[in-house]
């Protein structure tokens, strides 16, 4: 304060400026208060001072989210790769190479590209039927026939004898070989990818062109019977009447399906009922079971072999002629009998097609025998759509990678190979139309299709050849089958790279960066022996010109050697410059570092409890249960955090920090009811967080919770102000009407939406409508924009009191003259003053959260303040324990507010919760402050853990923050960088895609989200809060020396 | 509990050291072994109905404990309040005073304040950890009840119903010995014995709260041990 300025700080809050005049023109006239020019440009020195540490620290995080982002980047865009669905749809009286006047349109009656061969078609799925399972073994002396061996020799059997109505070949799959990918492969004729960009993320339908729609929209009647994952896949396709479908999750049990789909399979076969349907999918899934729980080599294996080998001769016997045959595995298995991954074992099926007539061929006699191994004459899975598309007379999926198996169309004898040219004509006409149109809707260049264009241009040149000769030779024909083969093979093996491949040094290279960023990060927040402050600006420089520096040789190798991967190399070497950068300016300061190993049972318990959660996550089980694993840490922290609360000498600390310890381990358990249990949990979870377990809505009952919150909260927030007597000023204002209002408001939002979904006004619908989303909005006003004008322009929440000297026993501030002044509020000046900052935050994701998260945001924001009082009755905001728990904390009500690490259960719905049509950035914005509304939160609370009732001068604070700061951060970023390595890790696993995938992406997502938040929410309110409190007590460093004795602050 | 007067300086708390007679010192290390047999016995029969099992093993274990505490341990009062007494044969003077009477009577005062104390307390903070609610009331109570006579009642037969003593207790402030030992092993065997129920290996044991109570058990035994002998006198720092 000084004469300089005009009286800065005390004009807002009303009834206590006078007062204050009064005591500052007293404390001026008793030599309190400092009236030298001096102390004014100390001051103004020490704001400038403040404002570039700020920037500096706030320059420094942002720096580390960019190497964040750097690692992710190079490591999803090695392991999550995607691909482009295009919606264009094969059409039957559309050739694929435009349409000569002399054709005539095709039907489906007849065949729309191609004269179809077969009316009917069965097609037997035996999942994980493995090659070598079908092909007859005799035992030798090095290997013994195992338990796989011989048990199905129906298909080698018809295969070997009669080459003319049966084809044995190897079935390669593409890996991931679960099943849901292998569908999608074996309908759609395309390779799998995690991502199908395009497609809808919250289904698993398939919405590119495949075999079913397209049977479907001739008008087939197709009959599934089996694994219901094809009717996620393919809705409402098939005939109700005959379809029967059974779960395929419990893979204990191997045979409930195998025999619904036998029982309701053999009465279609007989000839009343042929009328009935055009194609059958049958499922088998009891070899694929028995394998996943006994293994391959197990008795039960060959029973379910020998029962599959029953099964097929009896449909042999019942087939009728004008239907085909057809039996596969859609992948192999491992040595254990499980999938998923890309070894030999797991990719390489059994193909076997079967038709009375004598339709199919060999191209040499010596092919006639079934091949050995799976090694000879393999058919990639693909080829099927092609196939069964031509031989049922359909048009071939517009997105079909795969070429006609030369066995069923060859013919009889062997030399048809004027139907070989035609069929793969056709297949490789589409197959361009497809690579046209994706390079366009990619924008890809011509260079990196230059190989099949050529290809391409060749076989166009001999089919044109073809058409113009008069009698073309069989040798043309084989020319052109050749030239046309040799295109499709080139553009699978190019889309293969592009698509279906993990990309391990990328992945590396991104797991490197996010490693050095975490040991970066780990010494920053644990290891710095003085303030955080005065090193930043060192770590800051050296890192951002290493950064730099990085680019520019990146770019310069780029330019040097352009056929190499550009952005790869220059994103990596942007990272790894950085970290050097950073790792020169630690070798800079290093007599400043101290240790890593934590020092106390704090440090040890945040590292152990960390460790832990992210080892855990490579067990699909710990992964499944992490809520239950988050309220088993956090009510642990809550009983150690009792436990060193019982140890503290000061009666009253002892008392408010068993208190607020029990209270905050009561808190986590009610908020733990509060559950949506993903599909895996099942049945040992029942979800709580909808009426029922198959709704979206909530109950009516749970309505009621935001009113409580409404209510309680805003009570309960003030007595954590009062305590240090800091409900004043701004405070009571936003605590206790604004807050309030904000929330009731928003329990108001949910009751109009149940309203309106329930409809229980019929006819108000529309009013209903515009209601709420008026309502949300102004939600949304009170807490962003009345919230933050309050957080920005409100004064310290003090007041003083004045008494006559020696009536006083409360804290004595100063003893000016006759009289004595207080200061209340000032104990927690700080604390008081940033919290305001997270009830901003509460009410805005409070309205976001659906009821019965709305419950778990007020519980949640009531634990903030609970963890806050114990740091300060523990002495604990110094340690890595505040920071540890908020992140815990923050990761624990993610799932208490109806999440899971699943793509499933994002709540895209909470885009329409202020707006009724998609505004861009608005409802991504939306679905992000639903889906991370408790980690942010938490994360906006770390910096009140340092603040909390702390005195104005403190001197380091702002260090402190950023300790806090930066150690939240790196428990984000160890979890992200353990769930990221065991994804990368366990690729090959059969849960990749299901459970270390999902939670792979919310690490990643949850750190990148949090590292904003904190940074800019957290530390930007921590420059607000800042320049609030030096308005009215000056900067500490400004201060100097005058400082001492000037105030003497008692423990309100 | 806090209900000690603070004015009167208190001597430092000591570890508390076994009876220096043969039988005590024997039987010390007999002990554990014969209630991890017990367990062991019974294990099959508690994986197939949890139940009846716990609680037909609940009369033997504290028959087991109530041997242990008067064949080995000083009863509250003995000696414990009057500082280290270090000379050998005071202290057995104490106890031939004290005689089966002095022995018998806090053993079962201590079997009562654990079943009617210790036992709703552990109980209420298994269910505070995250075990069920609304179903799995018996085996609840009856785990507590397991945890409780394992690592509690040693602790009220040598430390009385003192308030202060027992806020160290619970504050970790006491120095380690074996009974004390006994009853932090127990705990954080529990603690640990719930990381496997999660696990899809579909085994009838990690049914609740079996792995709980076997956790308590084994963490008993090693506390025990560990507490008597590694980090004997030892105090846990918490900075």
């Amino acid at each position: 304060m000084d004469d300089g300025e005009p009286l800065p700080s005390y004009e807002g809050i009303a009834a206590a400026f006078a007062k204050a005049k009064a005591k500052k023109e007293q404390e001026e006239a008793s030599g309190l208060r400092a009236r030298t020019g001096d102390a004014a440009a100390a001051n103004k020195q020490g704001e400038v001072h403040f404002k570039a540490s700020h920037n500096i620290l706030v320059a420094f995080f942002t720096w580390i989210l960019l190497l964040h982002v750097l690692g992710i980047y190079l490591f999803t865009s090695g392991f999550l790769l995607t691909r482009l669905v295009l919606d264009e749809k094969s059409e039957c009286d559309v050739l694929p190479f435009g349409t000569p006047e002399s054709y005539k349109p095709g039907s489906s009656e007849k065949g729309c590209w191609h004269p179809k061969t077969f009316e009917k078609a069965i097609v037997i799925i035996v999942d994980a039927l493995r090659y070598d399972f079908t092909i007859p073994f005799t035992p030798a002396d090095t290997e013994k026939a195992h338990h796989f061996h011989n048990a199905i020799p129906i298909l080698y059997e018809t295969a070997a004898k009669q080459p003319n109505n049966a084809f044995l070949l190897p079935f390669i799959a593409d890996p991931p070989t679960t099943t849901l990918q292998r569908l999608k492969g074996l309908t759609t004729g395309t390779l799998p990818t995690f991502i199908d960009a395009g497609s809808n993320f919250a289904g698993t339908a398939i919405d590119e062109d495949n075999l079913v729609a397209q049977l479907f929209n001739a008008s087939k009647r197709i009959v599934h019977l089996g694994d219901d994952t094809w009717h996620a896949l393919f809705p409402g396709y098939f005939e109700p009447n005959l379809t029967h479908a059974y779960d395929s999750f419990n893979v204990w049990d191997l045979h409930t399906l195998d025999n619904g789909v036998t029982e309701h399979l053999f009465p279609l076969l007989e000839p009343a009922n042929t009328g009935k349907w055009d194609v059958i999918f049958g499922h088998y899934l009891g070899v694929d079971h028995a394998g996943h729980r006994y293994g391959p080599d197990h008795p039960a294996m060959t029973a379910k072999l020998q029962q599959m080998d029953g099964l097929i001769r009896k449909m042999i016997k019942q087939l009728s002629d004008d239907t085909l045959l057809v039996v596969m595995g859609d992948h192999g298995m491992d040595a254990k009998g499980d999938h998923g991954g890309e070894s030999d074992d797991e990719i390489q099926a059994a193909l076997w097609m079967y038709s009375k007539q004598k339709l199919f061929g060999r191209s040499a006699p010596a092919f006639n025998t079934p091949p050995a191994t799976a090694k000879d004459r393999p058919v990639p899975q693909i080829n099927l759509v092609p196939t069964l598309s031509l031989l049922l007379g359909m048009p071939i999926p517009f997105n079909n990678l795969g070429a006609p198996i030369e066995e069923a169309f060859i013919g009889a004898k062997g030399d048809n190979y004027q139907n070989l040219a035609v069929v793969n004509h056709l297949a490789a006409s589409q197959l361009h139309r497809y690579q046209d149109a994706y390079a366009k809707a990619r924008g890809f260049d011509e260079k990196t299709r230059a190989s099949s264009l050529s290809l391409w241009t060749a076989a166009s040149d001999k089919w044109k050849a073809l058409s113009a000769a008069k009698k073309p030779t069989k040798a043309q024909f084989q020319a052109a089958y050749t030239a046309f083969s040799a295109y499709q093979t080139e553009t699978l093996s190019l889309c293969r790279s592009l698509w279906a491949r993990f990309d391990v040094p990328r992945m590396l290279n991104g797991v490197t960066i996010l490693v050095l960023t975490l040991v970066i990060l780990a010494l920053y927040a644990r290891s710095i022996e003085s303030d955080r402050v005065e090193l930043t600006p060192a770590l800051l420089s050296r890192g951002g010109i290493g950064t730099v520096l990085g680019t520019l040789v990146g770019g310069g190798a780029t330019f040097a050697f352009p056929s190499l991967a550009g952005e790869h190399i220059i994103v990596y070497s942007t990272g790894m410059g950085g970290v050097l950068g950073a790792a020169t300016a630690f070798w800079y300061i290093r007599r400043r570092i101290l240790s890593p190993i934590p020092n106390s049972v704090w440090g040890w318990t945040s590292l152990i409890f960390t460790v832990a959660l992210s080892g855990g996550f490579a067990a699909n089980s710990f992964t499944i249960w992490e809520d239950e694993i988050l309220l088993y840490f956090l009510c642990t922290f809550g009983l150690l955090m009792m436990l060193s609360s019982f140890r503290q000498k000061n009666a009253i600390d002892r008392a408010l920090g068993i208190y607020h310890s029990v209270l905050f381990i009561v808190l986590t358990r009610l908020a733990s009811f509060s559950r949506l249990c993903r599909e895996e949990q099942m049945p040992y979870c029942k979800s709580t967080y909808y009426a029922s377990a198959t709704s979206s809505t909530s109950a009516s009952w749970q309505l009621y919770i935001p009113y409580a919150v409404a209510f309680l909260l805003p009570t309960f927030i003030r007595t954590y102000y009062k305590g240090t007597s800091s409900h004043q000023g701004s405070a009571v204002l936003w605590i206790d009407f604004a807050l309030r209002f904000g929330l009731l408001l928003a329990a108001a939002y949910w009751t109009l939406d149940a309203a309106d979904d329930g409809e229980w006004y019929p006819g108000y619908s529309e009013m209903l409508k515009s209601t709420k989303v008026i309502i949300a909005q102004i939600t949304l006003a009170i807490a962003f924009a009345f919230g933050y004008s309050t957080f920005s322009w409100a004064k310290p929440l003090l007041s003083i009191e004045s008494k006559s000297k020696g009536t006083t026993s409360a804290p004595v501030i100063s003893n000016g003259g006759t009289s004595s002044i207080t200061i209340l509020g000032y104990a927690n000046v700080h604390g008081s003053r940033y919290a305001l900052l997270i009830t901003i935050w509460a009410l805005a994701v409070f309205l976001v959260e659906k009821p019965m998260g709305a419950g778990a945001i007020g519980i949640a924001t009531w634990q903030i303040f609970s963890l806050f009082e114990i740091m300060d009755t523990n002495k604990l905001s110094d340690t890595s324990v505040g920071p540890v728990v908020l992140g815990l904390l923050g990761s624990f009500h993610y799932f208490k507010t109806g999440h899971q690490a699943t793509l499933a259960s994002i709540q895209w719905e909470s885009a329409f919760i202020p707006l009724r049509t998609i505004k861009y950035p608005w409802s991504p914005v939306l679905v992000i402050l639903n889906t991370f509304g408790a980690q942010i939160l938490c994360a906006v609370a770390v910096p009140g853990l340092v603040l909390w009732k702390q005195p104005p001068k403190k001197k380091g604070l702002l260090g402190d923050v950023a300790k806090a700061v930066s150690t939240h951060m790196l428990f984000y970023a160890v979890i992200n960088l353990a769930t990221t390595m065991w994804a990368g890790h366990l690729r090959r696993h059969l849960m990749l895609y299901r459970i270390f995938n999902p939670r792979f992406m919310l690490g990643a997502a949850v750190m990148l989200v949090v590292d904003a938040v904190v940074v800019f929410v957290g530390l930007g309110g921590t420059r607000l809060s800042f320049l609030s409190v030096a308005e009215v007590f000056g900067w500490v460093e400004g201060l100097g020396r005058a400082k001492e004795g000037r105030f003497r602050a008692s423990h309100l | 509990m806090s209900t000690a007067a603070p004015t009167k300086p208190r001597a430092p708390a000591t570890p508390i050291d076994i009876l220096s007679n043969d039988t005590a010192k024997l039987y010390t290390h007999i002990h554990p072994a014969l209630v991890l047999s017990l367990y062991a016995y019974q294990f099959r029969s508690i994986v197939a109905d949890p139940v009846p099992a716990l609680l037909n093993t609940l009369l033997p274990l504290a028959a087991l404990q109530i041997g242990y505490v008067a064949v080995c341990l000083p009863p509250t009062g003995s000696g414990t309040a009057a500082g280290v007494e270090k000379k050998r044969p005071g202290e057995k003077k104490k106890v031939v005073e004290g005689g089966i009477g002095g022995k018998i009577i806090p053993a079962f005062l201590s079997l009562v304040l654990s079943a009617l104390v210790a036992t709703p307390i552990l109980t209420a903070t298994l269910v505070l950890f995250g075990a069920p609610v609304t179903t799995h009331h018996f085996h609840t109570l009856l785990c507590g009840a397991h945890i409780s006579l394992l690592s509690t009642l040693p602790l009220v037969y040598v430390h009385g119903v003192d308030g202060h003593t027992w806020r160290e207790v619970v504050a970790l402030l006491l120095p380690i010995d074996e009974v004390y030992g006994g009853m932090i092993g127990t705990v954080m065997g529990a603690w640990l014995g719930a990381v496997p129920i999660p696990l899809d290996w579909d085994r009838e044991w990690q049914k609740w709260p079996v792995t709980i109570v076997t956790g308590a058990y084994i963490g008993f035994a090693v506390g025990k041990l560990v507490g008597g002998t590694l980090l004997k006198g030892k105090k846990i720092m918490f900075e």
